[in-house]
């Protein structure tokens, strides 16, 4: 039964066209989330107008600059089908590493900024090498990297912060030129805008959803897989590494907290914003919005006053329930707007 | 045959109507099944025996249809499969389900109770009721054995004989030799035939007619959620059935095609030889052939023969040594982006696992792998995707309302011309197809035939596996005969028949098992 044969009346037709249409909407995910962020900024702004506030909406964008650094690279990674746990270590890693490149031996800041990305990479590059080349788990092999990375900024460092660093990175932390935010937000903007465009519009882009969602029909195709998920875990390393040092840069100090706890905030985020942990589905304004709508979330609670402990809470729960929806949402729209059950048993695809 | 009184019916359906999202899968079925016989639901795909199975067994439940359903003549209603299965309708399922990791009796007794004391299960117990069990219906499977080290024949008398475990009145089997090759075919109705002599009611589900014609007794053809026809055994006829189905007298099973003429090969394949994997494939010895432009090469042969290798060899997509040439040119092939540099293109068996992308719609599946031409820079370019996308599904017949739909809602048909889109966006002058009519309706098979013979006449050459024996002597101008990992037979359109190409592999492997011993679990079931 195609849908071609045998479709009657035209009013029938007219009722169903401006169905499909609303379902493709819904159907896009990022709508859903967006739905949700306005919802959520409405209810805070209701009970606290402050939430609104410049000086408010400028804590939040800082914060999201950080985080969507990374959060670029592992949405990107995600479409590849893999993920890495390690980010939040990477970021401190980096930035400590710098810091002692420009304190401790002295090196020019340009230089010791390159390291620090240098060691962001190498780290993507031994991730994926391990996940791809040796089949070892991402899971696995980034948590382990997690541990290394802590435990390395603890030997780097002693345990105390380095302190004070060349003039020149608190300017480039003071800086606030867009509305206040500075070179983070112009560098977080730059990428978000060219991953959205690789993964939207370039063969790679589609190449690295096709990787995602499956690898073996991927290398049929004769698509480099293994190239892919190495090249994005080494550029989530490398992303990782320049909101680590951005923020190194305004603390105007190689902090070893830096990054600590990221890797779950960033995971959270990009899949509250549809982007699948199972590779192939997502894309990067979605990841994004979710980053931002677990800030706002964060950042609203403060505001109108909750105990910090119900924060965390609130973010558990949003990420069980934005998934939740998500899989509601998959099983509603797009299974149900076909016409026709699924022509053999096992139909839809696992996403 | 001369019965005075037919058998009662052990399950009947009655103008069971099913809707999904507004539209009619079932449009008031009539189905009687009467004991003892063996049933063939017949139809293309969406016709809606897939529908009228889940109806059956429980996986649409009772309220979400309407109409009868009786067994033995009892209205009943299942709420879910569970109670479909306590009502004595057992299901095999299409695709093999089994615990890979478990034995042989804990597979056929997997989700059972009451198999030891308490909530312990005696292992010696399940053993014996297995041993008994297949031993009444002729099996020779080691209760022991680990499912993993099983073939795809013997996987699926397992889940048979699971299903048998609970004693149902009625056996449905969905498309159970899709995975099976001639022989195992033969072995799986050796079983079936058992059963019906023990008194088993099954309903037959499937696509292949020389298989309904073979062992059914009485045959239900759906078409377009009705049902078309109800032939006795007396009445079968392969065209009958094919009309029914249809709805049009198919004019020829096989389009003609001339052999080329003598000429240089195109591919030519020398000593090929892959090792074998236990459990995977038993390798392939020393294989050569060559193939001309504008000529269909069949490789026949049983499942795990090596045919499947040969083709993967040849796309770089495994291991292998020996030389492969393109025009009388070596090529050197590691991976698959070699081949497709060479001009070869491959279309995979299995749809699911290695041809589409659920996560892409249908447009970006057909041109995923051939962006280079669609892109400037590495950017695609919307336009050229979009008419290259709509020139391919209009050549191809792809029915797909636009090509932003999903692929997982598209019939088996249609998936496979999706496929054959994509291998043939890159223009391959040498084209490898994997089993091409697996899983599709009678009509499209029929197009993907035509499909065949009109890119042989533009000068590809193509090699082609399938199962059915029928099928390759029918579309192939030559025939290489492949068993255990190498080449026993050859011979020319007209020259061969099924009868020879299996004489040719029962030689072949008479000629194996005494040079080796084969290993315990090929020699079972």
């Amino acid at each position: 039964m195609e849908r071609t044969v045998g479709r009657p009346a035209a009013a029938e037709t007219s009722g169903r066209a401006l169905r499909d249409r609303l379902t493709r909407l819904v159907a896009v995910g990022e709508v859903g989330v967006l739905l949700a962020l306005v919802v959520i900024v409405a209810f805070f702004f209701v009970l606290e107008p402050a939430f609104l506030s410049e000086r408010n909406i400028r804590a939040i964008l800082r914060v999201v600059s950080f985080v969507g650094i990374i959060a670029i690279g592992q949405t990107l990674l995600l479409v590849c089908g893999e993920f890495d746990l390690s980010v939040g270590a990477v970021a401190g890693l980096s930035a400590v590493v710098s810091a002692k490149l420009m304190t401790a031996l002295a090196l020019p800041v340009p230089i010791a900024l390159l390291g620090g990305v240098a060691v962001g990479g190498l780290v993507g590059l031994v991730n994926g090498l391990a996940v791809v080349r040796l089949r070892i788990p991402a899971f696995i092999q980034t948590l382990g990297m997690l541990f290394i990375g802590q435990g390395l900024i603890q030997v780097v460092t002693n345990g105390y912060p380095v302190y004070p660093l060349p003039k020149v990175i608190g300017e480039i932390g003071m800086a606030g030129f867009v509305f206040g935010l500075g070179w983070s937000f112009v560098f977080f903007v730059v990428a978000a805008v060219s991953a959205d465009f690789v993964l939207r519009r370039t063969v790679l882009g589609r190449n690295m959803y096709a990787t995602g969602g499956n690898p073996e029909v991927a290398r049929l195709v004769g698509i480099d897989t293994a190239r892919m998920k190495i090249g994005a875990f080494v550029t989530v390393g490398m992303l990782a590494a320049v909101a680590g040092m951005f923020v190194m840069a305004d603390l105007s100090s190689g902090t070893t907290s830096i990054g600590s706890g990221w890797e779950l905030t960033v995971i959270a985020g990009v899949v509250v914003g549809g982007v699948s942990l199972f590779g192939g589905a997502g894309t990067m304004a979605g990841g994004l919005i979710g980053i931002l709508l677990l800030q706002v979330v964060t950042s609203g609670l403060v505001v109108i006053g909750v105990n910090a402990n119900w924060q965390q809470i609130a973010v558990g729960l949003i990420m069980v329930i934005a998934v939740g929806l998500d899989v509601l949402r998959r099983r509603t729209f797009i299974a149900g707007s076909g016409s026709e059950p699924p022509a053999e048993p096992a139909g839809p695809a696992k996403s | 045959m001369t019965v005075p009184e037919p058998a009662p019916p052990v399950i009947e359906t009655r103008a069971v109507v099913k809707s999904f999202a507004g539209v009619q899968a079932l449009r008031g079925v009539d189905l009687t099944v009467r004991a003892g016989e063996i049933h063939a639901l017949l139809g293309q795909n969406g016709a809606g025996k897939s529908t009228l199975v889940k109806i059956l067994n429980g996986v649409h439940p009772a309220g979400s249809f309407s109409g009868d359903i009786r067994v033995a003549g009892r209205p009943v209603s299942f709420r879910s499969t569970s109670d479909a299965r306590a009502e004595g309708v057992g299901y095999v399922p299409q695709e093999i389900e089994v615990l890979e990791q478990l034995t042989v009796a804990e597979n056929v007794f997997a989700g059972q109770t009451g198999l030891g004391a308490g909530v312990l299960v005696s292992q010696r117990r399940l053993e014996e009721r297995t041993r008994a069990l297949f031993a009444e219906i002729g099996l020779a499977i080691d209760p022991r054995a680990l499912v993993a080290s099983l073939t795809a024949a013997q996987r699926h008398l397992v889940m048979i004989a699971r299903a048998l475990s609970f004693r149902p009145r009625v056996l449905m089997l969905d498309e159970p030799t899709a995975s099976l090759s001639g022989v195992e075919v033969e072995r799986l109705f050796a079983v079936l035939r058992r059963l019906k002599a023990q008194g088993s009611t099954m309903i037959f589900i499937t696509h292949r007619l020389p298989e309904v014609l073979a062992i059914c007794d009485r045959a239900t053809v759906l078409r377009d959620g009705r049902v078309a026809a109800e032939i006795g055994r007396e009445e079968f006829d392969a065209e009958r059935f094919i009309f029914a189905m249809s709805g049009q007298r198919l004019q020829r099973l096989y389009p003609h095609h001339e052999p080329p003429p003598a000429a240089p090969p195109l591919l030519s394949v020398r000593n090929l030889t892959i090792a074998g994997r236990f459990g995977v494939n038993r390798g392939v010895s020393d294989v050569g052939f060559d193939v001309r432009p504008g000529e269909i090469l069949g490789l026949a042969g049983l499942l795990g023969s090596g045919r499947t290798e040969i083709l993967h060899a040849i796309y770089g997509r495994i291991p292998f040594a020996g030389e492969i040439s393109i025009a009388g040119r070596p090529v050197t092939i590691r991976k698959a982006g070699d081949a497709r540099a060479a001009g070869i293109a491959l279309l995979t068996e299995d749809r699911k696992r290695d041809g589409l992308l659920f996560n892409l719609p249908v447009g970006a599946n057909i041109t995923i792998g051939n962006l280079g031409p669609l892109a400037s820079r590495g950017m695609v370019s919307d336009r050229k995707e979009k008419s290259a996308v709509l020139a391919a599904m209009r050549a191809l017949a792809v029915k797909a309302r636009s090509p932003q739909s999903s692929v997982a809602h598209l019939s088996g048909g249609n998936q496979q011309k999706l496929l054959f889109a994509r291998v043939l966006m890159s223009g391959p002058r040498v084209l490898l197809l994997d089993e091409p009519t697996k899983g599709v309706d009678a009509s499209t098979r029929h197009e993907i035939y035509r499909l065949i013979v009109d890119l042989a006449e533009k000068g590809v050459a193509l090699v082609v596996v399938a199962s059915e024996l029928e099928e390759i002597i029918g579309i192939a101008d030559r025939c290489l005969v492949v068993a255990d990992g190498r080449i026993v037979d050859e011979f020319n359109r007209g020259e061969g028949s099924e009868d020879r190409v299996l004489r040719a592999v029962a030689a072949a492997q008479a000629a194996a098992t005494m040079a080796t011993a084969l290993p315990a679990s090929e020699r079972t079931g």
